[in-house]
């Protein structure tokens, strides 16, 4: 959840897509928000400082991406019937167990296990929320009217699992003039647990910021999630986490509140997957590694409009994000590309082919694989994609995410290497016309004939030399699994080379990442370097691969000789302390070249080295 | 030296191809002829099968791994033709889409009521506007995309044909696209090769809010409307297979389970190419004729509608050839968007690809440009009823441009079309010239008062109305690409039907030339002819007069008059009136201040420094008054140089296809290639350069970008006049030849003026062989290498030279 009382501001860089009523919505919760404070009651002198150390991980969850249901998806949405009584009212008990049931019925038997409760649950469909004496959120009666409880029993006798949601920080409703009691926490109260400023934070500045100098904080957090393990929930999406959710600044860093949590729910006595949401700041990847167990990278996936989602809004902003956090994920921590829509074309608002490439990606990088469609109403197409064994296995096998091997412009190629030595290879089409994308095995360091296989069409292609070639619909994409042929043999020259050429500001700079500790950086606004005297036997168009480093993506034109090379965006490395590749097709003629990475007008990726392949 | 004469053969043996292919399948009808939608006698069918073996077809073949985006069509959807229906196949393998275009589907009129400032309208209602006929879409939905293995899509330009490939689950699929001229249809024929079938709809839609009906008995489809200006046209599709059920379901055609299946279309209108009866034939019903034509195409099989299509194309592709070198095995693995890409990624000559453009521009030719009206700005390809500036006829440089390839690309046939147009329209220019251009609201009118012959504004539409602005000179560029025909013909019965054509601007411009005095270097005055206030076309003032753009098509007028009175022996008294107006002209100099040929009778710069027109220097490319020989001062060639260097090598398609051949005229062959190279450059966000589908792209403002046909007729142009510069009694080989294709390379059929035409080979920058046939002429110059030697020949026979 995210877009309730989201304020749109020009900063954002998420097109507003708040039609006129939500935002009427969300101006009314607002001004609610604001019209408190009152002045905190003078607290009780705090309890002891609780010295328990946390557990650096919570063991055993999310060894894989979690699979599962939200319930977001469709409360967002604005397609007829799905929320009858105002926005956001499709979340309602009848409504989960029908989607457990019909999770439980087709898409169980496929690893998918989590059904998860999203924002809500304690509001009421005017958005008004409801808290227990202690400040803890508490059940909508009309949503459940039999509580949480019974909720997650029933999602359990299914032989599935339960999940929860909260926003990060003392919610301004709860704060009920400072003197509401923290539960399990005596002397503790409201006031003492935020800030006497009341600074807010979250996503939407919905919530007061805790203060963990006081151990009453962390009592806090204890108290629900206490309440969640006895309600029986596995799961908690915590949102509006800052850095990030579209804020920065002190205000709204939220590490200590997701390490509290973290600690809190190892003291609760039932493990609780913990997830972050939204748009997290990759700068603080380690702490959401270190404290969680996966983290939204990108903003929401949902268009809040009259299908659930949109591929450009905003299905296809994940093509430019996730490459920076592809070194990020793995066991216990994972990427979350959001929502996975594709398994009713009609409410989806998306074509096949988009369906295809969404699922394609959110698979190669290893995302957790939980849809908000209506479970109940899944067209044959969907199904088929929500239930591809192969294309499951790709995104469970637990290996780093896939990245791309090629700059990406509108068509890209995608890939990583497979705990069994095989490569998943991924052609998109991010183009709006139908487009021919090749893949070349030199881009993945081998070379030769290769065997294919076609995942998503079950289809062996036998062996393909060099690369493969596939005609992809707009928005379209192939997914293969790939076991390699030789392995490629190639010359690097390194950019810090004292024999090659170096113009405008570009200079040579240390890199521990860079392969002999050193890069060319300072490409910008017509810098640029030239590698002088690259030697191949035969003329032809190579495979180079290119080391860069670039902590977003950038863009550089890469030419050979005298030619007039084609400007290509580089995807982001993640930061400027890490090194990857990707790889460009250059003519070479026998005997010595140039080849030019040029700044141009802009600002470039930090070059490291170059590899040529000895032979075509 | 091996100088060897050949017997006497038939006189045309530009068409010896053709006469060899089409007497074997008796096809052989006259190139031209009407320049309507008519009923027609059944074709002959070839007895044998006239396709190429698939090696020697692959020389000719461009390709490509995706289909056509619907969104997209003008830039990815492939061309086919027969001369008057044009049509942009999207090949999806889901989804066939065509884009169908009748030349002649024009909306406007005679448009003979000027506006206030004496000037022609220029709107879609008045002046009017070539639109579309029709899309055709064949629905296949089980061939999405994505489950589809081993794309791929090849025009075939020696034969006129698209054809598409896929395999779907181990069935391989066909499918052929191509428009017959022999069976006024366009065919699209689907087969497999397994177990495969199709199931889908054919759906006929007018695009212009028809209504499609179809017929459950006879299992067609059509519609039929008219304009408001009277013009009545109309469209039919059926579809026929040999297994599987076909049917009418609604408005379209349905078909199910067939093995194979034949989807034909014709359509037209009752346009006519005859003023007097106002460009109408009422006695055309166009629906009923197209479904008439559908109808009987209907009852040939498949094979035989592509072996009489194929016997009529081939011929006449075969009639030049051209081998520029060989490209390397890393090019000829990508498709041609990949090469074109690679070609300007890498600055890797890629003489195959060169070729293939030049060839391309041909294919372009044959199938827009016969029996019919002649290729405007876009020819028969749209891809919405509002193409910019109408898909007219532009008289200041783009339809001169594009006939500039009929004669010398071994297409003399399909200059008829331009030629036929001009005939045909004579009698309305002329009347509103008379009636109208002495306006006194006019700025252009003639000074003198009088007024005679015929003008044209800067845009004509096939009704005899001009648009927009009175454009004194176009007369005369128009004459003087029918008199180059002639040229290349030595056709006297054409230049007799053209002679008034000629004649009319001639006397057009006896009344518009004005005296005045003039000081030479020297001090000496003298009294000189000039023509009236008027604009360098699109460039500068206003109201000038002795523009040089002008001066020099007027000299070029008068003298190419003077031939004509002598071939034809006409009006010899007259002809020396006008050779004496020709000698008073005044001629351009070159300006002490820039340096440049003036542009005006002015030493200064007085418009764009970088202006995408080479009016100034029409006397070098098209004329060849300026040439870079002893004829012409060193003083005027320095300034024709100067002024084209200060042009620019960068600018729009057709402005960089005239710089090549002024390049090409200057014996400058790096500096005329790097202009074709600019030409290829990839076309992207509509930026100038060319599409995936080799369409040429005009970029009218940043990020928009449109389709021009005449840089993809211009630039082939300039490589031939890289190859064979001509003029009446003198031919040279490779007076421009680069370095990227010195190597080794082949040109057979190219034209030349004095009525030969000329095939060639060199190896290593130099003249290997060369064979010299007449088609008319009888003597010419041959300099190769600087070395001169005097021909002659009967017409029919042919010279061979070796060890040169």
């Amino acid at each position: 959840m995210q877009s309730p009382t989201t304020p749109l501001t020009g900063a954002d860089r998420r097109r507003s897509r708040t039609p006129a009523g939500l935002a009427a919505a969300t101006l009314a919760v607002l001004l609610g928000a604001v019209a408190v404070p009152a002045q905190a009651a003078p607290a009780e002198p705090p309890v002891s400082n609780d010295t328990v150390q946390a557990e650096t991980t919570t063991a055993g969850l999310a060894e894989r991406p979690f699979m599962g249901w939200t319930s977001w998806t469709m409360q967002s949405s604005k397609y007829p019937g799905l929320n009858p009584d105002g926005d956001y009212s499709y979340l309602t008990e009848a409504n989960v167990l029908k989607q457990a049931d019909a999770l439980a019925a087709k898409l169980k038997p496929y690893g998918y296990e989590y059904v998860n409760i999203d924002a809500g649950w304690w509001r009421d469909n005017a958005w008004v929320p409801k808290f227990d004496q202690h400040a803890r959120q508490t059940p909508d009666p009309v949503r459940f009217p039999r509580g949480m409880k019974p909720v997650a029993d029933h999602i359990h006798a299914k032989g599935l699992k339960a999940g929860i949601y909260l926003p990060v920080g003392l919610e301004k409703e709860a704060y009920a003039n400072g003197a509401a009691p923290i539960w399990n926490a005596p002397g503790c109260t409201t006031a003492d647990i935020v800030y006497p400023d009341l600074r807010t934070t979250n996503g939407w500045d919905s919530a007061y910021k805790l203060n963990f100098d006081n151990p009453c904080a962390q009592k806090y957090i204890d108290s629900q999630a206490q309440m969640f393990a006895d309600w029986g929930y596995d799961f908690l999406k915590l949102d509006g986490v800052g850095p990030g959710s579209f804020k920065s600044g002190d205000n709204y860093n939220n590490v200590a509140d997701v390490a509290a949590w973290q600690k809190a729910i190892a003291t609760a006595g039932r493990p609780i997957h913990l997830e972050l949401s939204w748009s997290l700041d990759i700068n603080h990847a380690a702490d959401w590694k270190r404290y969680s167990n996966g983290w939204r990278i990108d903003t929401d996936v949902e268009c809040y409009c009259n299908t659930l989602v949109s591929w450009e809004n905003s299905v296809d902003d994940r093509f430019d994000d996730a490459p920076a956090w592809s070194r990020k994920a793995g066991p216990g921590g994972w990427n979350d590309l959001d929502s996975l829509n594709v398994g009713n074309g009609e409410m989806d608002g998306l074509t096949r082919a988009e369906r295809q490439s969404y699922a394609t990606l959110w698979a190669i990088s290893k995302s957790p694989l939980y849809t908000g469609d209506d479970l109940t109403r899944l067209d044959d197409y969907g199904l088929s994609l929500l239930t591809n064994r192969e294309v499951i296995a790709i995104d469970q096998n637990g290996a780093a995410p896939a990245r791309p091997v090629t700059p990406v412009g509108d068509q890209q190629v995608w890939g990583s290497k497979n705990p069994d030595g095989s490569y998943t290879v991924a052609l998109f089409n991010l183009g709006d016309a139908p487009a021919s994308v090749t893949a070349h095995w030199a881009s993945f360091g081998f070379t030769g004939t290769a065997s294919v296989r076609d995942v998503w069409n079950s289809r062996n292609l036998g062996t393909q030399k060099d690369r493969i070639t596939s005609t992809l619909p707009a928005h379209g994409s192939r997914l293969f699994t790939v076991r390699p042929g030789t392995a490629l043999v190639s010359t690097s020259y390194e950019a810090e080379a004292a024999t090659n050429t170096l113009s405008g500001n570009a200079s040579v700079g240390g890199c521990d990442a860079c392969s002999g500790g050193q890069k060319v950086g300072n490409l910008y606004l017509g810098g640029k370097v030239q590698f002088n005297d690259v030697r191949v036997k035969k003329d032809g168009i190579y495979t180079v691969t290119v080391a860069y480093v670039s902590g977003d993506p950038r863009s550089v034109t890469v030419s050979s000789n005298s030619g007039n090379g084609t400007s290509l965006k580089f995807p982001s490395t993640g930061d400027w302390g890490t090194a990857e590749t990707v790889s460009v097709q250059l003519a070479l003629k026998a005997g010595a070249n140039t080849i030019t990475f040029d700044s141009g007008t802009w600002y470039s990726p930090d070059i490291d080295r170059i590899d040529v392949p000895q032979s075509l | 030296m091996d100088f060897r004469k050949t017997e006497s053969r038939a006189i045309r043996p530009s068409r010896r191809g053709f006469l060899t292919l089409a007497a074997a399948t008796g096809a052989a009808t006259a190139l031209g002829g009407l320049p309507a939608f008519a009923a027609s006698a059944a074709p002959r069918r070839p007895t044998e099968s006239p396709l190429l073996a698939a090696d020697a077809a692959a020389k000719n073949q461009l390709w490509w791994q995706a289909p056509g985006s619907a969104n997209s069509m003008i830039e990815q959807g492939l061309p086919v033709g027969n001369g008057r229906l044009g049509a942009l196949a999207s090949n999806d393998p889901a989804r066939e889409l065509l884009m169908i275009t009748d030349a002649t589907l024009w909306t406007g009129g005679r448009n003979d009521t000027l506006d206030s400032d004496g000037q022609f309208p220029y709107g879609r209602d008045d002046f009017g506007s070539l639109t579309m006929l029709a899309t055709l879409t064949v629905d296949i939905p089980g061939h999405d995309l994505g489950t589809v293995d081993n794309y791929r899509r090849t025009l075939d330009l020696a034969q006129g044909l698209v054809t598409t490939t896929y395999d779907i689950a181990g069935v391989s699929y066909q499918r052929q696209v191509f428009a017959s001229r022999p069976d006024d249809v366009i065919v699209v024929h689907f087969s497999q090769q397994g177990r495969g079938a199709y199931t889908g709809t054919v759906t006929l839609a007018g695009t212009h809010g028809e209504a499609t009906t179809a017929d459950r008995v006879g299992r067609y489809a059509s519609f039929g409307a008219s304009f408001a200006n009277g013009l009545r046209y109309g469209a039919a599709v059926t579809a026929y297979s040999g297994t599987g059920k076909i049917a009418v379901n609604g408005t379209s055609i349905s078909f199910t389970g067939c093995r194979d299946l034949t989807v034909v279309l014709s359509g037209g209108t009752n346009y006519a190419p005859d003023a007097a009866a106002g460009f109408r034939d009422p006695s055309l019903a166009p629906e009923r004729l197209a479904r008439d034509k559908v109808l009987a195409a209907a009852r040939e099989s498949a094979r035989d509608l592509l072996h009489t299509h194929v016997a009529d194309f081939r011929p006449v592709f075969e009639q030049f050839a051209i081998d520029l070198g060989a490209s390397s095995a890393a090019q000829r693995e990508l498709d041609t968007w990949g090469r074109t890409q690679a070609r300007w990624r890498d600055n890797v000559p890629d003489p195959e690809l060169e070729a293939a453009y030049l060839q391309f521009g041909r294919y372009l030719m044959i199938s827009g440009s016969r029996g019919s009206l002649p290729i405007g700005l876009q020819g028969a390809w749209l891809d919405g009823n509002d193409p910019d500036w109408m898909g007219d006829y532009h008289s200041d440089v783009n339809i001169q441009m594009s006939y500039w390839l009929a004669d010398r690309a071994g297409l003399s046939d399909t200059f008829d079309a331009f030629a036929d147009y001009c005939v045909a329209q004579l009698p309305v220019w002329t009347e509103v010239t008379q009636r109208l251009f002495n306006t006194s609201t006019n700025r252009f009118r003639n000074s003198s008062g009088r007024i005679a012959g015929w003008a044209v504004a800067y845009s004509t539409n096939p009704y005899g109305g001009s648009g927009w602005w009175w454009h004194p000179s176009g007369n005369a560029w128009l004459c003087q690409n029918l008199f180059e025909h002639y040229e290349y013909t030595q056709d006297r019965a054409y230049l007799a039907k053209v002679y008034p054509v000629i004649k009319g601007a001639v006397e057009f411009w006896e009344t518009r030339l004005v005296t005045t005095t003039v000081t030479d270097a020297s001090g000496a005055s003298r009294e000189v002819l000039v023509a009236d206030r008027d604009w360098s076309a699109e460039h500068g003032p206003q109201d000038t007069r002795g523009n040089t753009y002008s001066q020099e098509l007027v000299w070029n007028l008068f003298e190419n008059y003077r031939t004509a009175t002598e071939v034809l022996g006409r009006d010899a008294g007259y002809a020396r009136t006008i050779d004496d107006l020709r000698k008073r002209l005044y001629l351009p100099e070159v300006s002490p201040t820039t340096g440049w040929l003036q542009e005006w009778m002015s030493p200064d710069n007085l418009g764009e420094t970088t202006h995408r027109h080479l009016s100034p220097l029409i006397g070098l490319f098209p004329g060849d008054r300026i040439r870079p020989d002893a004829s012409t001062s060193k003083e005027i060639i320095d300034g024709a140089t100067a002024l084209l260097t200060a042009r620019g090598m960068n600018s729009f398609g057709w402005a960089n296809a005239w710089r090549s051949l002024c390049w090409a005229r200057l014996k400058d062959a790096e500096k005329a290639y790097q202009l074709i190279v600019n030409n290829l450059r990839p076309s992207t966000g509509g930026s100038n350069g060319t599409a995936m589908n080799l369409f040429d792209i005009y970029e009218t403002n940043p990020g928009r970008g449109i389709f021009q046909i005449d840089a993809n007729l211009g630039t082939p142009s300039a490589i031939v006049e890289m190859l064979v510069y001509s003029r009446p009694g003198h031919v040279e080989l490779l007076p421009a030849l680069p370095a990227a294709w010195a190597a080794a390379g082949s040109v057979t059929g190219v034209g030349v003026r004095g009525g030969f035409t000329v095939d060639l080979s060199w190896r290593d920058g130099t003249v290997t062989q060369v064979r010299l046939t007449s088609v008319g002429g009888r003597s010419t110059t041959l300099v190769v290498g600087g070395t001169a030697r005097p021909i002659t020949l009967e017409p029919g026979e042919s010279v061979t030279l070796r060890d040169l």
